[in-house]
Formats: C-alpha cells, structure tokens, sequence
C-alpha cells in the first residue's frame, strides 16, 4: 500500500468499479487478440483439407485432461472469489493457490506433450498445421503463466486481508484463459 | 458509497503529505502524474519527429538530386533509401502522430477536463510509458545493426518482410516488428486507461454530454484502437516467426497467404488513421468554439457521427488492396463502404463551419493552425474519393498521387492538429504566453511550404511517377525535365518548412523563459483545466475537485455579461 | 475499498459446484461425441451425420460451455449491459475480420484468378498423406503440373517481365536493374551453367546483385533445368 490511490481511481460514475470496468476492457482487446490468431487458423483449416493429416497426431485425451485441469483451477478461482466476498482473505489465498497449482499442472502436461510432439518431428516447422498449433498454444501458454504470477501477488494481499477486491478481477482474468482453452480445445484436438 | 467518500478524503490527504518532498527522478522520471508523463510522451514524440524529419530531408535531397552527397548524411545507397522511407513512415505514424496526440493531449487533458485529480491507474500509465519508450529505442538502434535499418515498407507486406534473403536485413526487420509489437502494448495499456478513466472518473455533475468533445474524440479512438489492434498483433507474432524460426504462415508454398497478412495490416490500419483523425478533429473543435465564442454546433450530432465513423472505418480496410490480388467481388463491396466513410467526415466539417458561422472570431495562433486543419486535411478527403473507387485507384495505385493524398491526411493530423494544441494548452503547460507574432510567423512559414511540396507530388503522380523508386534517371519517361523541376521544387519547399520549425522551437525556449506570465485563463475558455493554476499542480485542484453545473461550450450566453460560464460556476 | 462487494450481494447465489459439474459433463460428451461419429461413419457409411455430430458435440458444446462460464463463474449474467455490448462487439468485429478475409484466404480459384501455389500446397499434402486421410468429399484432388512458361510469368516475370526485357513491375524499383535476357550483351558472358548456378544459389554465388535470390528452396533441380532452357528461348539470334 506505498501508492497512494488518485481520488480518480475511487469514483465510479458508471456503477461499475473502476478495476472491474478496465479487466473487461482488456479482455475485450485479447478476444481481438486471440480471434486474429483462431480466425486465421480457422480459415487456413477450410482451405487446406490437408491438414486433417497433421490434425490426427494431436492428443486428444491430453487436450481433455488439460481441460479438465482449466475448468477445476476455474471452479477453485471462483470460490476464492467467493471467500473474497466473504471477506475471508485466509480462505481466498488458499484457493487461489489451488489455482496456480492448477495453472503449472497445465503447463507440466503441456511441456510433456511438446516434448513428445516434437520429439516424433512434429515441430513449428512442419507445415502450416502445426505452425498455428504452437503458436496458438504458446500464446495461450503465455497467459496461463503471466496469470499465474499475478495470482501469486493478489494470494500474497489477500493472505492479509488487503486488496481482497483484486481476487475477483484475476479470476475474471482466468476464466477467459479458460474460455480461450474451451475453443483451443476442439479447434486443435477434436475436429479431424 | 458513503464509505467511498470517507476513504477519498483519506487517500486525498495522503496524496499531498506524500508528493511535497519529490526527487528530481521520482519528479520527472518515475513521475506517474499525468501531466508528467504527458510531457514525456511530448517530447518523445517530438524528438522522434525532428528524426522523420531528418529522414525526408535525406530522401527527398536523394530524389531532386540522385546521387548528390546529402549534407549531413552523405551519398544514400538504396538500400539506405529503403531503409529511410520506411522508417520515417513507421516514426511518424506509430512514434509521432500516436504518442502526441492520443498520448500526450490525452493524458494532459483528459483528467484535468473531466476534473480528475490523475488517470485510474497512474502506475500503469506510467508503464505505458516505458514500454513506450523502450519501444523507440529499438527502432532507432535497429538503424544501426548489421545489414541496416528494415527497408520493406511500414506496411511490411511478406515476403519481403519475412524472408531475410529478399529484404537483406533480417535483423533490421526483426527488431523493428519486436519495436511496433511493443509500441502496440503501450497504447493499450494507455488506452485501457483513457476509457475507464473518462468512463468512471467524471466530476461530480457532469453527465455525459457535459464532457468537452476532445475528451470523447481521443477515448473513442482509443476504443477504435483497442479494437482493430488485436489481429495485427497475432499476425505480427506469426510474422515474426517467418522471420526467425522459419515457419511459413505467409508462404503460399507451404500452407499459408502472404494476402492474410495485408488484410491483418489493414484491419488495424484503416481503423488507425481514424484513431488519430478524432483526436485531432476533437482538439479543432474545441479551438473553434472557444475562440469562435459560440457554442459548437450540434454537439450531440458531432458525437454521433464520430461514433458513426468510428463504425464505419472497419468496414474499409481492403480498399488498399485493391491490386493486391483480392477477390474481385469484396473490391467492389470496398469501395461502396470506402465512400461512404466520407459522409460522416463531411458531416463533421459541416459542424466545424456552422460553428464559425456568425461567431466572433479571434485569430489567434492556436485558431489559426485550427482553421488550417480544416483546410488542408479538406484537399486530402477530396483526392481519397479517387482512390476509394477501385476503378480510379488501378491507375493511380503506388503513385505519388497516393502518397500526395495520404500526406495531406496525416500531415493536417499529426502536424497542423499538433501545433493547434500545443499552442492553445502552451499557457496551461507551462505558465507562460507563447509570443503571438512569432507563431503566425511560423505558421505561414509551416503551411505556405507544406503545400508546395505535396501539390507537385499530385501532378507527378498523375504523371505515372511510381512510389519506390530510388533513382529515377533509370527510367527515361520519369526523367523529364519537367519532372525533374516538380521534385527540385518539393526539396526546396521542404527545406523551407523545416527552416521555418526554428522559429517555433526558439518560440518554445524564449517563451518558456521569458514569456509574458500567463494567468488560470488567458483564453477565456470554459473547460475544467482553465479552473486551476497555470501549470496545475500534483493532484490538479489543490484546494479541491471541481464540481460542473453545465456543458463545456457555453459561449456567448444572453443572460450573463461575460461572454463565458466556465463549467465549475454555479448557477 | 468494499463498495463493490455489496454489489454481487444482491441475491444472485449461484451453485457454482454445480455449474462445474455440468461444465464436466459437457467435456466427456465433447470427447466422446466424435469418437460416436467415427463409429456411424464406419458402420453406415453416412458421412454427413458423422461430421454433424463431430461439429456438434466439438464446436457447439464449447460455445455453451464458454456461456456458462462467463455468464455464471464471470459474473456477466449480473453486470450492466454495457459489458455485454463491449463483448458482443469485439465478437462481431471478428465475424467481420473472418468474413472479410476467408474470401481471400480460404478459396484458390474465383473468376479470373487462380492461388497456384495453394493449390499446389494441398495437392503435395494430400498425395504424401498417411492411409486415414479425409472424408472423401472435402478433398477435390487438383493437379497442379508444373508448367515452365506460367511459373515463369509468376515468379520471375515480376522482376524480370514475361518477355525477359528485365522491365517487370517489381524490378523497376531494383538497382541494379534485373538482366534483359533479350540483350546480347548479356550472353557474351553467360553459358548455361551459369544461369543454373544463379538460379539455384543467387546471383551472389556468382558475383552478381544479390538481388537475385537462390531458389533452390522452392524448386528442384529438373525444374531449374527447364527454368534455364525457357531462359535460353530468348535469347536472340
């Protein structure tokens, strides 16, 4: 709490809090993001039957394990959410330390599943299947990681009960990551 | 929310005991008080400009007089050419035109009109900055790496762009994406900013169409911004993986479409040049009405119709591909949508000039370079009609008449809207008077020779002259004499405008040292930022935030003997 | 500091537990839908229910898990409308992109023209594909023979002009300008290994502009070959 906050960042003409209103915007400029990537993807997919012949390496049941581990670190953000509300700084850091352990079980799966892709020659090189696969990945990678830091700053608050509003705005944050997953999802691994 | 006024007046008294004892760093380094970082952004940005300048300068002394040993440079190689044309492109764009009049009028403004002690997230503005500058410093040191600066175009249309063997500066051209990439996050960071501060952050009293149409221009352009950037950003990760680990998202041989990263470019591109055409129309609309003293005509219809624009500008982009190999069918969908952008531009000069109508004029400097913007940036949307019809623009395609037009854009934009600013919140900025007579000398001295170079760029373009080339004595139908005299007078044109900037940095240093001293409200304006000291202190209202009562241009009121009501008086 | 608390407290308690449980429901389903189709397809033989199945089950579900998840776990369901707007626009500014862009992107072949090398792209994936290859009716197999005198007007034309003048619209901008095939000057010092070599490793190897790249990435040797003999045909008399 060395910063002393503007009184500008205490208003809220519009209702909404001021940290809420600016999490939103800026996962509306990642959906932009991320739909420039997916939407490239997606039309290079239609247009090249081929790479159904790439498709069919992917993993399937890594991806659903994975996902699987999104949604549990979700329903874990939203209950520290909840104990936030609560005003149970303890409880909320506790929860979202389940998160980030669900964050780096992602991410270990993950780095398994390259290794083994990789190592079979399936690289970023490969074709044009597997350039956007690693590059939609690892840009969905990045955000679970860059997540995963600022969960650990906002559970160290919260631990001391300051703050305690910041638990809500990460874990809006992490639901999109998850909601981002839920597309990679059966874009990569189910449709072949 | 009662709680919430308890805890503003706490935090508001620990704002001050806290910034009396500042170091020089923690004053103007790591300040994160808007004005601060406002000025920071300035002065970068105008630093970056007297560089695009210097890069015209070299190029255009190389195309009037080719091979001829530019002073100050030297003999410019073609590559060295390249290099310079796409740098000063990309500089005066995303380094000049960004960073001035989004940036630095948005962080200078919008809190003080809005009657905000700072934006929401100071840290994070000042973030914004860093990135910002870290940004800067990568395109200028990727000037000097192995191989040169990146010569492929701003537009860095693959596969020149991403493959290091075409373009021969395969480091050059990584450094300055990694440089645009970054430039892009901090306008986010900056824009995030913009919009929930204007959103949230209002003085108590003031209703939305209280807030003064500068505030609303640059935050819905942030919007625009925030909007279109995004698939840029994913297309410039994919482009730089062409670059440096060899994938092939933009080789057709192996899968991918070197066309995708056009519309990616574009989809972001057309959206920008809007992104910095509201701010400037905002902060001309403001000049006009305070020194037209007449309340802006139809101040709901500007807003709309600028909401209108915003809408319409991402249905345009591909009208620069029309020669690109698009599909034949969406040119002709483009160009319907490209023509229609130009009602609602149209709409908004009509406001500008049923404003003047019938007001009391001040000439002043900041009116002038007002006044100014209007006109010149009138000639560039008329000459983009031409090019907007995809049948005309197949002609006129890579011709200097393009680049004529898109100057007559930009320049009325980044320049004229830059001046008209920095003129009018000068006394605001710093506390003094800019001396009157030397800005009007400077500002004929700026428009005068601004149009005698892109005019004759017109008719070489209609000529056929063709936009990249480095030496035109190779191509006996462009080496005409005629030609040759049309480019010797652009050269020396640019010579003068650039002359003519002397006048006003001396202007800047004279006045800020020795200028007539400038009170709260030399113009008489009716705006929040007029309410307090000149220059504001830390937190902008020392003795308290400012309440509003009414609309921001309240000009001329038959009831009230003064000619203005600032916002903050009560009724 | 808690004024926004109060405003999630307004009665809207969601069992969140419950909502994960569908939301895991709906993943098995998601998994198994597509294997169900694999099996309609091998037993009936009904490609499209296979493939509706597929895109339902993988694409329909993760648009219904996405709404759960943001309605209830972020809370969307509860904020004001103007969120709702900001995502729905962001949403539709990418239909916009994509409908804009897969004209392009997507097809290779419209009224006059035709993406040569996309084609040719699917064609070498589906020739070199393993034994599973695709549904038979998404996979138009198109030959795509390599013909000397078009991917001259493609690749090297732009620099060097259909005619070999050295006039091609790319190459005016060049310096030095590209080669006049046309000039007999210019075979005083070239034989045909030569144009081989410049061809296959750029003009550079030779001590030429380095302008002229190598394409030995992009075409094999027979196809250089024929490269040097189309060269050759202009060469005046």
């Amino acid at each position: 709490m060395a910063f002393p906050k503007p009184q500008a960042t205490l208003r809220s003409a519009t209702g909404i809090p001021t940290g809420r209103l600016a999490v939103w915007w800026l996962l509306a400029s990642e959906v932009v993001i991320f739909g420039g990537v997916l939407g490239s993807y997606l039309m290079h997919r239609l247009g090249h039957p081929e790479w159904a012949d790439a498709a069919i390496h992917t993993n399937t049941w890594i991806g659903a394990t994975n996902t699987f581990v999104l949604l549990t670190s979700s329903f874990t953000a939203v209950l520290a959410h909840q104990a936030a509300e609560r005003g149970d700084g303890k409880t909320a850091a506790k929860f979202l330390l389940f998160t980030i352990g669900g964050a780096f079980t992602f991410l270990g799966i993950k780095s398994y599943e390259w290794w083994y892709e990789i190592s079979h020659g399936y690289t970023i090189t490969s074709n044009g299947f597997w350039a956007f696969y690693y590059t939609a990945a690892g840009l969905h990678a990045l955000h679970v990681i860059a997540g995963a830091i600022i969960m650990g700053i906002v559970a160290f608050d919260a631990w001391r009960n300051l703050e305690l509003q910041r638990v809500e705005l990460i874990g809006i944050y992490w639901h999109f990551v998850d909601v981002v997953w839920i597309f990679l999802f059966p874009l990569l691994y189910i449709a072949k | 929310m009662s709680e919430t006024a308890v805890a503003v007046e706490h935090h508001a008294d620990h704002a001050h005991d806290h910034h009396g004892s500042e170091g020089f760093l923690s004053k103007y380094v790591f300040s994160t008080d808007h004005k601060m970082i406002a000025m920071q952004y300035l002065f970068t940005g105008m630093g970056m400009a007297v560089i695009g300048g210097f890069m015209a300068y070299v190029f255009r002394m190389q195309l009037a007089f080719p091979g001829i040993s530019v002073p100050g440079f030297g003999q410019v190689s073609p590559g060295e050419y390249n290099a310079l044309v796409t740098n000063h492109g990309s500089i005066m764009i995303f380094w000049v035109a960004m960073p001035v009049l989004i940036a630095a009028f948005g962080n200078y403004c919008i809190p003080l009109m809005i009657g905000a002690d700072d934006m929401v997230f100071p840290r994070i503005n000042r973030l914004s900055y860093q990135i910002f500058l870290l940004s800067a410093v990568i395109l200028l040191l990727s000037l000097f790496v192995q191989g040169g600066g990146f010569g492929g175009a701003w537009t860095a249309y693959p596969p020149l762009s991403a493959v290091g063997d075409y373009n021969q500066t395969s480091l050059g051209a990584s450094m300055w994406l990694v440089a645009v990439a970054l430039e892009f996050v901090a306008f986010l960071l900056g824009g995030i900013n913009f919009i929930t501060t204007l959103m949230n952050s209002r003085a108590p009293g003031m209703k939305a169409y209280d807030i003064p149409l500068v505030c609303w221009m640059i935050v819905i352009a942030s919007i625009l911004f925030m909007l279109s950037v995004g698939p840029l950003i994913a297309g410039a990760v994919m482009l730089l993986f062409d670059q440096t680990i060899g994938t092939g998202f933009y080789d057709p041989a192996r899968g991918g479409d070197p066309i995708l990263w056009q519309h990616l470019f574009w989809f972001f591109g057309h959206p920008e040049v809007y992104v910095v055409l509201l701010p400037a129309i905002g902060i001309t609309i403001d000049i006009i009405a305070t020194f037209a003293r007449k309340k802006v005509f139809g101040y709901k219809m500007m807003l709309y119709t600028t909401v209108a624009t915003g809408v319409l500008s991402f249905f345009v982009w591909a009208h620069h591909q029309f020669l690109a190999g698009i599909d034949p069918r969406m040119a002709n969908v483009f160009t319907v949508t490209t023509l229609l952008i130009s009602i609602p531009i149209a709409e908004l000069c009509f406001v500008i000039i049923a404003t003047l109508y019938g007001g009391s004029i001040r000439l002043t400097t900041p009116m002038l370079w007002a006044l100014a913007f209007m006109a010149e940036f009138l000639i560039g949307g008329v000459t983009g009609i031409f090019l907007g019809a995809s049948g005309a623009d197949i002609y006129f395609h890579d011709t200097y008449f393009v680049l004529a037009h898109f100057h007559y854009t930009f320049y009325p934009i980044a320049i004229i809207g830059t001046f008209a600013a920095f003129t009018y919140w000068f006394p605001k900025m710093f506390g003094k008077m800019m001396n009157d007579t030397l800005g009007k000398i400077h500002f004929w001295g700026t428009i005068i020779p601004f149009n005698v170079i892109f005019i004759p760029l017109f008719v070489l373009g209609m000529g056929g002259q063709h936009r990249r080339i480095y030496n035109y004595e190779h191509f006996p139908e462009l080496a005409g004499e005629g030609m040759y005299q049309l480019r010797e007078l652009a050269t020396y044109a640019l010579l003068v405008m650039l002359a003519f900037q002397l006048v006003f940095f001396y202007n800047c240093i004279a006045s800020w040292m020795r200028g007539k001293k400038a009170g709260k409200n030399p113009w008489e304006s009716n705006t929040l930022e007029w309410t307090t000291e000149s220059p504001p202190p830390h937190g902008n209202w020392p003795e308290g935030l400012p309440n509003v009562y009414r609309g921001p241009y309240e000009y001329a009121h038959p009831d009230r003997e003064q000619d203005y009501w600032p916002q903050n008086e009560p009724a | 500091m808690s004024d926004h608390q109060e405003h999630h407290d307004d009665g809207h308690h969601v069992n969140y537990f419950k909502i994960y449980i569908i939301l895991l429901v709906l993943l098995v389903i998601s998994v198994v839908g597509p294997i169900v189709a694999d099996v309609i397809r091998e037993v009936t033989g009904v490609a499209w229910v296979a493939t509706l199945l597929t895109l339902v089950t993988a694409f329909g579900i993760a648009v219904y898990k996405a709404k759960l998840v943001i309605e209830n776990f972020m809370h969307l369901k509860w904020e004001k409308r103007i969120m709702k707007w900001m995502l729905t626009t962001s949403l539709l500014l990418m239909a916009l992109m994509f409908a804009g862009i897969s004209p392009d992107v997507m097809n290779h072949e419209g009224n006059n023209w035709r993406n040569v090398a996309a084609e040719a792209a699917v064609a070498r994936g589906i020739d070199s594909g393993e034994e599973e290859v695709v549904e038979e009716d998404t996979a138009p197999a198109v030959e795509v023979a390599f013909d000397v005198e078009s991917m001259f007007n493609i690749v090297c034309a732009t620099c060097h002009g259909s005619e070999g003048l050295g006039d091609g619209p790319a190459g005016a901008a060049l310096d030095p300008r590209p080669a006049s095939f046309a000039d007999p000057e210019f075979w005083e010092t070239r034989d045909r290994d030569r144009i081989v070599q410049v061809i296959t490793n750029g003009a550079a190897s030779v001590g030429g502009s380095p302008l002229m790249v190598a394409w030995s990435a992009s075409f094999d040797e027979g196809q250089i070959q024929e490269f040097a003999d189309y060269v050759q045909t202009f060469r005046p008399n």
